[in-house]
């Protein structure tokens, strides 16, 4: 493997967003162990101030580097059209995760700042990620996300159902760790190389000379991913860490940690693997509709809405995987609007968890939302577009997420996937309604006593955040034109 | 003189002016009196809006007149394309007509929550008006979708008691039909264009365009017009709904509020059949020759079967809603006769069945604001103590058995004419189903309205209110225009059946045309 004789100070700058969020991460660590601390407010205001510069430069980055992709460090990372798609992405959805904490986190004041460095060196690392062009880099960037997550799912050191999330997450992920190395290093044993591009050239001849190792590498490689973007069979950790971690932790998981993943596993297998792409397909087939059936049945008898959201997002990694199915231009651009959109509607849809929940644990079963839509008319009205989209119905960015990938799954001659993903998302109507039953139609259990809506105040920062959420989600599903528009000149680039 | 309504995007403005009043009921208006005068207002000038359309509408012009097209999302070729022909020009009429008595109906009947109400109330409006205009295929399935969360609420919070049950199901059905639909689209718009699953396709620019597909319809090879068929049947089937599919429909109709029943009843129905014609017939013309004797017996099925059941209801809401399942089954028996008297007898006995069973429902709310309850056991001898509500109820009972000079008779009649010239059976089948429908119709009204007053509480009941009349008047004068005098109508139907008539017996011919269509 060719490294670089020295490290130009070029691609030191262009990976500036990346030392930026991690500067800021260390910084907010070091001020937080000094004398009081910073209060949580501080800190946050510190984080988002951060994500904001990080993307500022980010587009400064993009500006510079233009159409052409830029190959850093002796080509172990790109940035291309594909990449800044992703780091935007995790960009707009950290900032959404970091304005939902502005509740929800008083039992652990005094380690504020812990949290948002943690969340911030993740980010980082989850834009290094994106870029990666060699598995190596790949895995440290991983690694260095899935540490910092870890220990976010477990912040709140004294809730017994936090630490057994984060001890789930920690022994289960480590595990796919390791079995993603392993992966790694049998690719590099079949094939010499660990770059995506030199595994393209690789694969085709290393399965056409009957290497066990480079296929068994494969599938290891990609069981390691299916483990990070959480799909079916590979979700037991899931309801569980979603359920311990807080909620905007959680929200940070299903979101930018998983689609980062995501984008990853898009880029390992129509890179690395684009030759060979007969080989995986009916791998991905099969677990797009484990997951899509698996986790839209599994949400149905949920009553814990984190719980709910958790199957929920198993199920979302299935549809996500149509994408990568397809194998076609189509797939790939519709995988990328409908994380967009994912991400905003899961986002806002915990947001409201986070902001209905009084405590550090309440408002957690369905029950808890009867008669919302009473008492606080916007936040229910945000829920229910979040779960209309969810669903897959018009007029939101979900609808056309899904319809999108289905016509990708349809083009490509997966007629059959595409049809038992239409199915489930129509089963899905019934648990995303059943919150919708509590949000509107059951009358709150105990009266409002007195001030209607004390527990919630008039503008927070959260509120804020689902708003955003909101309108975006909307947005995506009246005109979703430029953002399609924006995604296909960013893949004109990539290849 | 400026012809303002070729001028104006006028399709347009009738479609979202109820979604312009349902954000200013939503975001501006507190008092529940206001709200429920505004609405009302918004629906009628709604109405007054549309009926330009009816004066303007030239019957021996262009098929799709009006017409409108802006781009929406020009990456996937979706246009924003509205335009409508004769069908769909009574299909809008009558659903801003029924939507503004379905707003004045609910004056009294609704009294909670009406902000809500009547936002969900106008946004379904909006929804069902898109459906009927949309000239491309996307635009028209976000319409179709869009329309089932109002519906959804409207059921859910306003309903009787089985509410839950009765939207979730609703919403479920409906929700399962309409996605295996959308593949069928999925799979025309990749046909119009490169071609798919190995077949070639017309390599035209990709375009969800309904106009489009009606051109390239009929060259799609029959084996996967057989598959997009079925995408659609199952769609617009449990819409109508037709025989095994309709098992949401009683549930929905009986708990919905009454305005719900009357638009359930009255609009929501007319899509799935609305669907066949604008769609399924045109477009997949082969598929269709060759399910005719599939669709005829479900047709016949859905007759007979929903007037037995209705025969055998206690609840008049019930009874209402089974006859719809068999009313239905006559259109699409006229629709599936695939030629010129079926299919425009077919269309209008749509009209027909939403004037008429829309005023059914409307009739059995006025009698169940008074008394809160349906059940045909708890009436007797009304037609003493109401005299004006009996006639209308008489009168309406009549157009929906299809007694001539009402709107019923020529309906049906027409259907029948067409399913005779295919074969005698269907037509036996059929006239045994008007028989059933005579018999269970009046003996309700017997039951309810004859013999001495049953119940000492029936006894004071007050007649229709002014305002009552006012939204029942219009339907009965309906119901005598269509039955006296239907050329009118007729002729707007003209072309647009002469283009489905003409279509679907084009492309390739069947090896034996008889043994297909049962001679």
């Amino acid at each position: 493997m060719p490294f670089p004789s020295a490290i130009s100070l070029r691609d030191v700058a262009l990976i500036g967003p990346e030392l930026l969020l991690g500067a800021a991460g260390l910084l907010l660590l070091v001020a937080g162990a000094i004398g009081k601390g910073l209060t949580q407010k501080d800190a946050a205001r510190v984080a988002g101030f951060s994500l904001a510069l990080g993307a500022a430069v980010l587009f400064e980055v993009r500006s510079v580097v233009g159409a052409i992709p830029a190959r850093l460090f002796g080509g172990s990372l790109v940035l291309d059209g594909y990449a800044f798609f992703w780091q935007l992405l995790a960009l707009a959805s950290v900032g959404l995760v970091v304005l939902m904490s502005s509740r929800g986190l008083e039992s652990i004041a005094s380690r504020a700042s812990e949290y948002f460095a943690l969340l911030l060196i993740a980010t980082s690392a989850l834009m290094l990620m994106v870029a990666a062009l060699d598995l190596l880099t790949l895995w440290i960037a991983l690694e260095t996300m899935a540490l910092s997550s870890y220990i976010l799912a477990g912040i709140f050191t004294r809730e017994r159902r936090s630490n057994e999330a984060a001890i789930k997450y920690f022994v289960l992920g480590a595990l796919s760790s390791a079995i993603l190395l392993y992966g790694i290093s049998l690719l590099y044993g079949a094939t010499g190389t660990l770059t995506l591009e030199g595994l393209a050239g690789a694969m085709p001849a290393a399965l056409t000379q009957g290497s066990r190792l480079a296929p068994l590498g494969g599938l290891l490689v990609a069981a390691g991913l299916f483990f990070k973007i959480a799909a079916a069979p590979f979700h037991f950790w899931v309801p569980d860490v979603y359920v311990g971690a807080p909620t905007p932790i959680t929200a940070f998981l299903a979101s930018a940690s998983k689609l980062a993943s995501f984008a990853v596993l898009g880029r390992v297998f129509l890179v690395a693997f684009g030759g060979v792409q007969v080989e995986w397909q009916p791998v991905i087939a099969g677990v797009a509709v484990v997951s899509m059936i698996w986790g839209n049945v599994g949400a149905l008898t949920q009553s814990n809405v984190k719980r709910l959201l958790a199957y929920s997002s198993i199920a979302h990694a299935g549809y996500l995987l149509i994408g990568v199915l397809a194998a076609s231009e189509t797939g790939l651009w519709a995988a990328m609007f409908y994380a967009a959109a994912y991400a905003f509607m899961t986002i806002g849809a915990f947001s409201v968890v986070a902001l209905w929940s009084r405590g550090t644990y309440a408002a957690e079963s369905c029950s808890d939302y009867a008669g919302l839509g009473r008492r606080s008319p916007y936040l229910a009205a945000s829920m229910l577009i979040f779960l209309i989209g969810l669903t897959g119905i018009p007029p939101t960015g979900g609808f056309f997420g899904k319809v999108f990938l289905f016509a990708a799954a349809v083009e490509a001659g997966w007629t059959w996937v595409a049809v038992v993903g239409v199915l489930t998302s129509a089963l899905s109507l019934y648990f995303y309604f059943r919150i919708v039953v509590f949000l509107y139609f059951t009358p709150a259990a105990e009266p409002a006593t007195g001030g209607e809506t004390s527990s919630a105040p008039a503008i927070s920062a959260a509120s804020i955040g689902i708003g955003l959420c909101a309108a975006l989600t909307l947005a995506l599903g009246i005109f979703p034109g430029p953002l399609i528009d924006l995604i296909k000149q960013s893949l004109l680039a990539m290849r | 003189m400026f012809d303002w309504v070729h001028g104006v995007p006028i399709l347009s403005l009738i479609c979202f002016l109820p979604l312009a009043g349902a954000l200013v009921v939503m975001f501006a208006l507190r008092d529940p009196a206001t709200i429920r005068r505004f609405a009302f207002g918004v629906a009628l000038i709604d109405f007054l809006l549309s009926l330009p359309l009816w004066f303007t509408f030239d019957a021996q012009g262009p098929l799709f007149q009006f017409k409108e097209g802006l781009d929406w999302i020009p990456s996937i070729g979706v246009r924003y394309e509205m335009g409508i022909d004769g069908i769909a020009l009574l299909l809008v009429l009558l659903t801003t007509l029924l939507g503004t008595l379905a707003f004045l109906s609910s004056w009294s009947a609704i009294r909670e929550r009406e902000k809500e109400y009547y936002t969900f109330l106008l946004l379904l409006q909006t929804g069902m008006l898109g459906v009927f205009c949309a000239l491309d295929f996307f635009l028209f399935y976000v319409f179709w979708e869009v329309m089932l969360v109002p519906m959804y609420f409207l059921i859910g919070i306003w309903g009787g008691p089985r509410r839950l049950y009765a939207s979730i199901k609703f919403f479920l059905y409906t929700l399962v039909g309409s996605v295996l639909m959308l593949l069928g689209i999925l799979a025309l718009y990749f046909w119009n264009g490169r071609g798919l699953f190995g077949w070639t396709g017309a390599g035209n620019p990709l375009s969800f365009s309904i106009e489009q597909f009606h051109r390239i319809g009929p060259s799609i090879p029959a084996d996967l017009q057989f598959w997009i068929f079925l995408a659609f049947f199952v769609g617009f089937a449990i819409k109508v709904p037709m025989f095994p599919f309709h098992t949401w429909l009683p549930d929905a109709h009986v708990e919905a509020p009454t305005a719900g029943s009357v638009i359930l009843a009255g609009v929501l129905l007319k899509m799935g059949t609305y669907g066949f014609v604008r769609f399924s017939l045109p477009i997949l013309p082969e598929a269709t020759r060759r399910l005719v004797p599939w669709m005829i017996g479900l047709s016949v099925i859905a007759i007979l079967y929903g007037a037995l059941c209705a025969m055998a209801q206690r609840d008049m809401k019930k009874l209402v809603a089974y006859s719809s399942v068999s009313h239905l089954g006559f259109v699409t028996l006229g629709i599936f006769a695939l030629n010129g008297p079926g299919l425009s007898g077919g269309v209008l006995q749509m009209i027909n069945h939403g004037l008429s069973t829309g005023a059914l429902f409307l009739l059995v709310g006025v009698l169940y604001e008074r008394r809160h309850t349906r059940q045909i056991a708890d009436f007797g001898g009304l037609s003493a103590v109401m005299p004006r509500y009996a006639t209308i109820f008489l009168i309406i009972t009549l157009a929906s058995i299809g007694v001539p000079t009402l709107n019923g008779f020529v309906g049906e009649f027409t259907i029948l004419i067409g399913a005779f010239s295919r074969s005698w059976l269907w037509a036996i089948a059929a006239t045994l189903g008007i028989v059933l429908g005579a018999a269970y119709m009046l003996w309700m009204f017997q039951r309810v309205f004859f013999g001495p007053v049953s119940h000492e509480e029936n006894r004071k009941l007050p007649d229709l209110s002014g305002r009552e009349l006012v939204y029942l008047l219009p339907i009965v004068a309906l119901c005598f225009w269509i039955g006296l005098y239907p050329k009118p109508f007729f002729r707007i139907l003209e072309k647009p059946v002469a283009f489905l008539v003409e279509n679907a017996e084009r492309a390739a011919p069947v090896a034996n045309p008889d043994a297909v269509l049962g001679r």
